[in-house]
């Protein structure tokens, strides 16, 4: 009996330790739902509308390319995938469902299945199907097949090039399927609305989202093909949206999307925490690092090259890496939430 | 090494959580099993490289190997002198090493077509290791069997009907291997992606270690509750733990006995349910009471229950936990992605011993 008090008290204690600080914060923890949950609304609203185009002016294109150009489609491509850099770091919700932040965008590609997929695809000279393209995983359906066909040189030059008709087959069923997702992850998101606000892990796993974005951008969008990393070898090819030279134009985008639809959730939540000097700090070098655009908003590759101007981009991952210290090594840590070894590992 | 050899006892509270008792004594406690001596473990390092190694009960490192990729989990050999670590999901490999000295006996390839899932098991007398894995064109979950007396030769391969298996452990009875089989499909060239969410079908599978022969499949109450890890008490009774694959809005239950060929679920209170993020790392059955221990890294909490009733005696708030050690005396051991290592008994009253530089990885070996 005495071993059932000692439990009962030190289960009351942490009981009331943890209502303690649920008291203060679920207001602020709530506001700061609302902001990102309005902020990442307009987004997905941007990415649905910008697929969309992207859908349409395929359309167009395969119906009358002499009436629609391919610059037109690839610029229509180019702006609904940073619609989705802008959104890219949401990675909980609606997004997760049936793997569609993966039905995107697969990536990292190491193995090249993108351009494997497009050539098993397009073989047998019949006209791709859109069932096809929904069966085909996630390396089929999103914006690097769609980017392979746009892009590619090699591809661009062969006789299956745009606007083959087996191509065009292709390229419009990818742009539907992400013309098609985008919009169901609007309204799925919508419908989201009442849990994400109501259910207070929200806010950890969004501040997890922003931080773990941080940190793919960091590492694995700009260190990895700057050599940085791993083998110290340079290479373009471990960037993402690299046939388009829009490795850098993408980073930009997601940069901005997390300024502009994670940072004022974090700032409402730095301005009453212990250290409220980190949000203008952390607002400050958003700044520093966008200056580094529309300058930057160049094919990464020649940046790369030895004789290329590497400096630019070792400006760009100074004054990134000094944002991902702010969120990620001290606004996060003042708010509690750190990405762990273990509990990023899903094993 | 010098670095990963220092050691702190704290002198005060653990950061946002319980208070500490000090251990008042320089030592680690004893473990149950076949090294009471030693931890051992996967592990991250300070420089981003993995290893696997094993500390005293000094807390200090006794021995430290590289590897290639990262760890998960292992096994001791039992009526030997060996301790085996298979490489994370998707395992191209597993290692064998002299247990006290770290030197590296075997480097054993997966066959092709294979991967390893980062969970394997010996037969008591640790001639046989049983092993998860993954015929990954196909998506076919088996038993890989290997012959340990003869250079850890394949002998065997035995079907598990399903998709995606993960922990392995034998039953008391030294007869019946205990299987989760998460249910989840995934590709090494589709990195870790999830590719049958709405079709997954996870099950507890036990099989005759002899034979291969499936003598039972319990399916846990949803088909979104992926069955990873699995444990058995001294009573023979089977505990698995989930982790849940669908929205995190929603807390069902992430643990369950086996009873009367049913999973009856085990349920905490809402808010330990929300503190375990639909996420448990490690469950583990004492072998000396009736208590079970689980973990869930997502949340950053450990819970210790009563097997047979279901019922919490400990919660700890411990940022990144995931291995668990059995003590002697029927406390456990809990580690954390941080280097902590606490300890948790029934009472609830947990006593950091140990912060090391080092990332544990899952599972304590």
């Amino acid at each position: 009996m005495q071993r059932l008090t000692r439990l009962l008290l030190a289960c009351t204690w942490l009981l009331a330790s943890g209502l303690a600080v649920a008291g203060d914060t679920t207001d602020l923890d709530r506001q700061a739902r609302h902001l990102w949950y309005d902020g990442i609304l307009s987004g997905y609203q941007a990415l649905a509308r910008e697929a969309q185009t992207f859908a349409r002016v395929a359309g167009d294109y395969c119906q009358a390319p002499e009436q629609t150009t391919l610059a037109q489609v690839r610029d229509a491509w180019q702006r609904a995938f940073l619609a989705w850099q802008a959104v890219r770091f949401v990675d909980f919700g609606p997004v997760e469902n049936d793997n569609r932040a993966w039905q995107f965008q697969f990536w990292p590609d190491p193995k090249n299945l993108v351009a494997r997929k497009a050539r098993a695809l397009l073989t047998s000279g019949a006209p791709v199907t859109r069932e096809q393209v929904e069966q085909g995983g996630v390396a089929v359906q999103g914006f690097p097949m769609a980017e392979y066909l746009l892009f590619d040189d090699a591809f661009g030059t062969s006789d299956q090039a745009l606007p083959a008709t087996s191509s065009c087959a292709l390229l419009t069923a990818v742009a539907g399927h992400i013309a098609d997702n985008s919009q169901q992850l609007l309204a799925d998101w919508q419908a989201f609305r009442p849990h994400y606000l109501d259910t207070a892990q929200f806010r950890d796993t969004t501040l997890r989202a922003g931080v773990a974005a941080l940190e793919i951008l960091e590492e694995r969008r700009l260190a990895q093909p700057m050599g940085l990393r791993g083998t110290g070898k340079r290479s373009v090819y471990v960037a993402d949206a690299w046939r388009s030279g829009r490795s850098l134009a993408g980073i930009e985008a997601s940069v901005r999307g997390l300024h502009q639809y994670f940072f004022p959730g974090l700032a409402l939540l730095l301005e009453h925490s212990d250290q409220p000097e980190l949000g203008p700090w952390i607002d400050a070098q958003f700044g520093e690092v966008l200056e580094h655009f529309p300058a930057l908003r160049q094919p990464m590759a020649p940046l790369l090259a030895p004789e290329g101007h590497f400096g630019a981009l070792q400006g760009l991952y100074v004054d990134l890496s000094q944002l991902a210290v702010l969120v990620n090594d001290q606004a996060a840590v003042a708010l509690g939430v750190v990405r762990g070894f273990n509990s990023s590992d899903g094993d | 090494m010098a670095q990963l050899n220092r050691r702190r006892f704290l002198q005060g509270g653990l950061a946002g959580s319980l208070a500490l008792t000090l251990t008042g004594c320089g030592l680690l406690p004893r473990t149950t099993g076949p090294a009471p001596d030693q931890y051992g473990g996967a592990l991250g390092l300070p420089d981003g490289t993995f290893g696997v190694g094993v500390v005293d009960r000094r807390g200090r490192l006794l021995w430290q190997s590289p590897v290639a990729t990262r760890c998960h989990s292992g096994c001791n050999r039992p009526a030997a002198d060996e301790i085996l670590f298979f490489e994370r999901r998707p395992g191209w490999s597993f290692y064998v090493f002299d247990r006290h000295t770290g030197e590296r006996r075997y480097h054993i390839r997966a066959a092709d077509g294979e991967h390893f899932v980062g969970h394997g098991v010996f037969s008591p007398d640790g001639r046989w290791l049983y092993a998860t894995a993954s015929r990954y064109e196909e998506g076919e979950a088996i038993v890989a069997v290997y012959d340990a007396r003869n250079g850890y030769r394949r002998a065997d391969t035995f079907d598990l009907g399903g998709i995606g298996p993960h922990q392995i452990t034998l039953h008391p009875d030294g007869d019946t291997l205990v299987v989760g089989l998460g249910g989840i499909l995934t590709h090494p060239d589709y990195d870790r992606i999830k590719l049958n969410l709405d079709t997954m079908d996870p099950a507890l599978v036990l099989m005759d270690r002899h034979s291969g022969e499936i003598v039972g499949r319990v399916r846990p109450g949803h088909h979104h509750q992926s069955t990873r890890h699995v444990d058995v008490g001294p009573d023979g009774t089977v505990y698995v733990a989930y982790q849940y694959q669908g929205p995190r809005y929603e807390t069902p239950a992430l643990l369950s006995r086996l009873e009367g060929g049913q999973l009856r679920e085990i349920r905490f209170e809402d808010d330990t349910q929300a503190a375990l993020a639909n996420y448990i790392a490690s469950v583990i059955a004492h072998p000396e009471n009736d208590l079970v221990a689980a973990t869930s890294p997502v949340g950053g909490t450990a819970v210790i229950f009563e097997g047979p009733s279901g019922r919490l005696r400990a919660r700890l708030s411990l940022p990144d936990c995931a291995g668990i050690q059995p003590l002697a005396g029927g406390d456990f051991l809990i580690s954390s992605g941080r280097g902590k290592l606490v300890r948790l008994g029934g009472d609830n009253r947990p006593t950091e011993l140990a912060s090391l530089p080092v990332y544990w990885d899952h599972h304590l070996v």
